[in-house]
């Protein structure tokens, strides 16, 4: 099975310096904006409608239509936000972008900006990617140097500029509305909606959010042509996607396929060199932390957003967690769930309340504490918060602690009831033993110090 | 405009109205939190949940917008489940201490766990902690435990108070109000988050433990602070006013009133209030009977003619400025206006003028007073014997009628006639807008002290023999034929939320009569 390579055709290596200007270049980089200037900013978005990309930071909008939702003429600014906070457990493909190729990633804002009638783009990076931010800030000054950002983008007499906002870690803060409180200055905390930031973004202008690898579509998209773009995929998911693979694996890493002609398990096996250590696959989350997870016989589908959700879950934003036989899954969801229950921003009551609720049962069970009523509770518990965007909080973190737990209990009760029955979960007891032999050497050490006095 | 259809009923409102707007209009509610009428919508508490036909998701009513056709159901399984839901998890981590909480009686958490709450929580870890009695500022107590994070208080402050001083710190369920710019809260308005405070995590150090909200009478009123007149609601028991909460007036305060206006019940309770009409003999003021005093006052004031300076105030009601005026014309007093009181002002509400019925008084031809009493022959304080401590020693006649002791009246006072303060009395203030609002007594006044009306209104019938008035209500009906402004009105008529005439707008908008 071919590797489709797109985005990161021309990426140096991992290890090596980010792309210079002058390679980006020499591959074709900024064609696509020159060209760009030459159309009508609509014509830029139509393009992008027609190349039919979705969203790549997990809700998979299209990104066209998106853009089309921009009002016209409302005096006010208009601005682009580009999602680069990556926050979501399981995922760390857009920082290959901004670390190998982060002119595509600035062409891609420059252009989306062109399209949707912004003069400013904010690239917000999460505060743990300080290379993704050096290699950024690097690529910026060689295009300003090259008025390829700036006043007098390629000559043409429009300008565009592009800013580098480092965040302070919260995951809640790659949520867009909470992405754009923080970038206001504020708590980073979602909004309702409406407004929707298409009408009402940034500092109540017109704001268009997006995620890195959507944006770093939009270069290749204008450049290439829209069937030269929807070669590789198919309808429901056009384009390639890049997709990180982590957990109990041989070759942790990013690969960028195919997702109409890559399944879950190819991903695994082929990518990633297959589970390690010798062992059988136990469960996969596909999407990132937030998406249900799939038992090891579900994963035969091709990486579509159409083809995962009908096995179960959902592609999300491409972060495949594999877990092998030895994994207890008490255990890794008594990790989400520390997760979900730390990052909720707390303004929602459901949230809020819930998310510690659901981490306090599973903790019970974990730790041996529990019983067969508090698995009971902590699926009816995940049913009281959300799930499956019922609409009872203001944004989908709620929902994304609810899903895992859900899936978790439905796919591996019989790790939790288990647990119950058998004191604990194994990784609790291992620990637990452990502690009880260093305690008593340090007692029995004690006792011979004393001795020897 | 739409019309939607609401729990079975229509309502047609204007486009840009919320559901929960539309559900208040049919004079139902939906239970909510964070949704105040006066802030900004936060959507934030969850618990105001609707089902809308086509909608896949449960909505906030408080932030969805009303379409022409649209189908809402408050009260169905899915809106009610989502709810208690809700509810629940409110409750998990709240300490319920109701039995020692200040709003207990007044805590929407208790009022919607009665409704739709379930018996028991399934939780069953123990509570998160946080912080309690923390200080605020010396009029404001915080305990975050029964926060439940509306951010109420936030909004207001920011929003209508325009001091940015609480925000949220921590995240999820360790978030905390706190004072976030400086050390404490300085907003002259900051007593208004004890009030919008759906539960009891702020408290006013002032009424904190006085006494449980049901026990406490509650009397609408005005406040007599100053000449805006926020409405109030008086709480008061054992016959003590003890605080004084807001209440809504669209056309006046909205919801609000300022801190000072708050403690302007502590005049009631004062060591110096006087309680029985009391007469000069021999150099001292000795109690005397009603009767007695109030001959001596009509004595006096019939001597003094037009050689009588009276000073009237206007914090007295329209009715008593009405009946000092006629017993001012009736003597032909020379010199009369009422003082100017100064008072705080501000862009929000605290009009500057510390006389509640400044307006009033200019109805009835009453000026501020600009001759200097001392050297006055004959003066007659009418409700203005405290603050100002002349020198009226050159004066044969003075007549003082107030509610509490002062210096001018312990030196020179001939006649003292007790009177009343504002939470004691019925009638009516004209307010800075030319608004005409009623006012309600809440306590009984101390020893025999009369209504400044009621007093005014015997004196008035010593001098010309007619009957006394036996009501404020009456004295304002029959007043209206002499003054326009006052044309038909009666403490009835004026309902709670008072009434503007054309003559009083006019007035106080300083246009010609
Ligand atoms: C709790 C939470 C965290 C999120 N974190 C990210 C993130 O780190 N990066 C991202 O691109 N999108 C993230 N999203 C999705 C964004 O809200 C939004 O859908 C996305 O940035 C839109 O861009 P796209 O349409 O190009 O995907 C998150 C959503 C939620 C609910
Ligand atoms: S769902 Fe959770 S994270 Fe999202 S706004 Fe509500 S409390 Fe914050
Ligand atoms: S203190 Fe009261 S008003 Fe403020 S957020 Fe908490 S519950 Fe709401
Ligand atoms: S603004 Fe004036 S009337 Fe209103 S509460 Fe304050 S003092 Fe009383």
């Amino acid at each position: 099975m071919p590797v489709s390579k797109r985005l990161m055709e021309h990426a140096p290596a991992i290890d090596a310096p980010p792309q210079s200007l002058a390679d980006y270049k020499a591959t074709g980089g900024y064609k696509g904006l020159e060209k760009a200037l030459k159309m009508e900013p609509d014509a830029i978005t139509q393009m992008v409608l027609e190349a039919g990309v979705r969203g790549r930071g997990g809700a998979g909008f299209p990104a066209g239509r998106k853009w089309s939702f921009v009002p016209k003429n409302t005096g006010k600014p208009i601005y682009l936000a580009c999602n680069a906070d990556e926050s979501e457990p399981g995922c760390f493909k857009d920082r290959q972008l901004m670390e190998r190729v982060p002119h595509l990633l600035i062409e891609g804002c420059v252009m989306a900006c062109r399209a949707i009638g912004a003069q400013a783009a904010f690239i917000y990076v999460r505060g743990e990617y300080p290379q993704s931010i050096a290699a950024l800030e690097a690529a910026l000054i060689e295009a300003r140097d090259k008025g390829l950002v700036g006043e007098n983008v390629m000559g043409s007499g429009w300008a565009c500029e592009v800013w580098v906002h480092q965040g302070a870690g919260a995951y809640i803060c790659g949520e867009e509305t909470g992405l754009l409180s923080s970038l206001e200055g504020g708590r980073g905390y979602p909004r309702i909606k409406p407004p929707f930031p298409a009408v009402e973004g940034l500092w109540s202008s017109p704001t268009i959010i997006n995620n890195v690898e959507t944006l770093a579509n939009v270069p290749v998209i204008v450049r290439d042509g829209v069937e030269a773009f929807r070669s590789v995929g198919d309808d429901d998911t056009a384009g390639t996607r890049l997709v990180g693979i982590s957990g109990h694996v041989e070759n942790p890493g990013d690969v960028e396929i195919n997702p109409a002609t890559t399944t879950i398990r190819e991903l695994i096996e082929v990518h990633a060199g297959g589970v390690w250590k010798g062992r059988k696959l136990k469960a996969v989350i596909p999407g990132g932390s937030s998406v249900p997870v799939l038992p090891a016989d579900a994963i035969d589908v091709p990486f579509t957003y159409g083809a995962v959700k009908e096995a179960g879950s959902l592609a999300g934003a491409g972060g495949v967690i594999v877990m092998d036989e030895t994994t207890c899954m008490v255990d890794a969801l008594m990790n989400l769930m520390q997760f979900y229950h730390h990052e909720s921003c707390g303004q929602c009551t459901p949230c809020r309340e819930g998310t510690g609720w659901l981490e306090k049962l599973v903790t019970r069970i974990w730790s041996g504490e529990g019983s067969e009523r508090d698995i009971e509770l902590l699926d009816r518990v995940a049913d009281t918060i959300g799930g499956a965007q019922q609409g009872k909080t203001i944004c989908f973190l709620a929902d994304s602690a609810v899903m895992p737990t859900k899936s978790f209990l439905k796919h591996f009760r019989d790790d939790f009831v288990k647990a119950v029955a058998d004191g604990g979960s194994p990784v609790f007891k291992a620990r637990r033993d452990r502690h009880a032999k260093t305690s008593t050497a340090a007692k029995t050490g004690t006792a011979a110090k004393t001795g020897a006095k | 405009m739409a019309t939607l259809t609401i729990d079975g009923r229509e309502v047609t409102v204007e486009p840009g109205t919320t559901v929960i707007e539309a559900v208040r209009r049919l004079g139902a509610d939906v239970p909510h939190y964070c949704w105040h009428p006066g802030l900004s919508v936060a959507g934030n508490c969850r618990i105001c949940l609707v089902e809308v036909e086509g909608m896949p998701t449960v909505q906030i009513s408080c932030n969805l917008g009303v379409r022409d056709g649209m189908v809402v159901h408050t009260q169905s399984e899915k809106a009610r489940q989502a709810r208690q839901d809700v509810m629940e998890l409110l409750l998990i981590n709240h300490p319920l201490d109701c039995p020692i909480c200040d709003q207990a009686g007044e805590c929407k958490l208790q009022e919607y766990s009665f409704d739709f709450g379930t018996d028991g929580s399934r939780f069953d870890f123990p509570k998160v902690h946080k912080p309690k009695h923390v200080r605020f500022s010396e009029k404001v107590v915080f305990d975050a435990e029964r926060c439940i994070l509306c951010t109420r208080c936030v909004r207001f402050l920011d929003e209508v108070a325009g001091k940015d001083e609480l925000d949220i710190i921590n995240r999820g369920d360790r978030n905390e109000i706190a004072v976030a710019r400086g050390d404490e809260l300085t907003s002259d308005y900051q007593m208004n988050i004890v009030d919008v405070c759906p539960v009891g995590a702020l408290t006013s150090t002032d009424f904190r433990f006085k006494s449980r909200v049901w026990f406490l009478k509650q009397t609408r009123s005005v406040c007599a602070g100053c000449s805006r007149g926020c409405n109030v609601t008086v709480g008061s028991r054992w016959n003590r006013v003890l605080r004084l909460v807001p209440a809504e007036n669209q056309a006046v305060n909205k919801w609000w009133m300022c801190d000072d206006g708050r403690f302007t019940y502590r005049d009631v309770g004062a060591d110096d209030r006087l309680g029985a009409p009391m007469v000069r003999k021999n150099g001292r003021l000795v109690e005397v009977s009603w009767d007695e005093a109030l001959a001596a006052a009509a004595e006096g004031l019939g001597n003094a003619g037009k050689d009588l300076t009276a000073v009237v105030s206007a914090r007295l009601t329209n009715e008593e400025l009405h009946l000092a005026q006629t017993i001012l014309d009736h003597v032909g007093a020379g010199e009369r206006g009422y003082r100017a009181r100064d008072f705080a002002k501000d862009d929000m509400l605290r009009t500057g003028d510390g006389n509640p019925n400044a307006a009033g008084a200019e109805l009835m031809g009453l000026t501020p007073f600009t001759t200097d009493l001392p050297g006055a022959k004959h003066v007659f304080l009418c409700g203005d014997g405290v603050e100002q401590n002349e020198d009226l020693s050159s004066a044969a006649f003075v007549l003082v009628a107030d509610c509490r002791e002062s210096q001018t009246i312990l030196e020179f006072a001939t006649v003292v006639l007790p009177s009343v303060t504002a939470f004691e009395k019925r009638g009516s203030f004209t307010n800075v807008d030319g608004r005409i609002q009623r006012v309600e007594p809440s306590v009984r006044a101390p020893g025999s002290a009369l209504e400044d009306w009621k007093l005014l209104g015997r004196l008035l019938a010593k001098l010309t023999g007619d009957a006394a008035p036996t009501s404020a209500d009456s004295v304002l009906k029959s007043m209206g034929a002499t003054r326009p402004a006052f044309e038909g009105l009666s403490l009835g008529r004026l309902g709670p939320l008072g009434k503007s005439t054309a003559t009083a707008t006019a007035a106080a908008n300083g246009e010609a009569q």
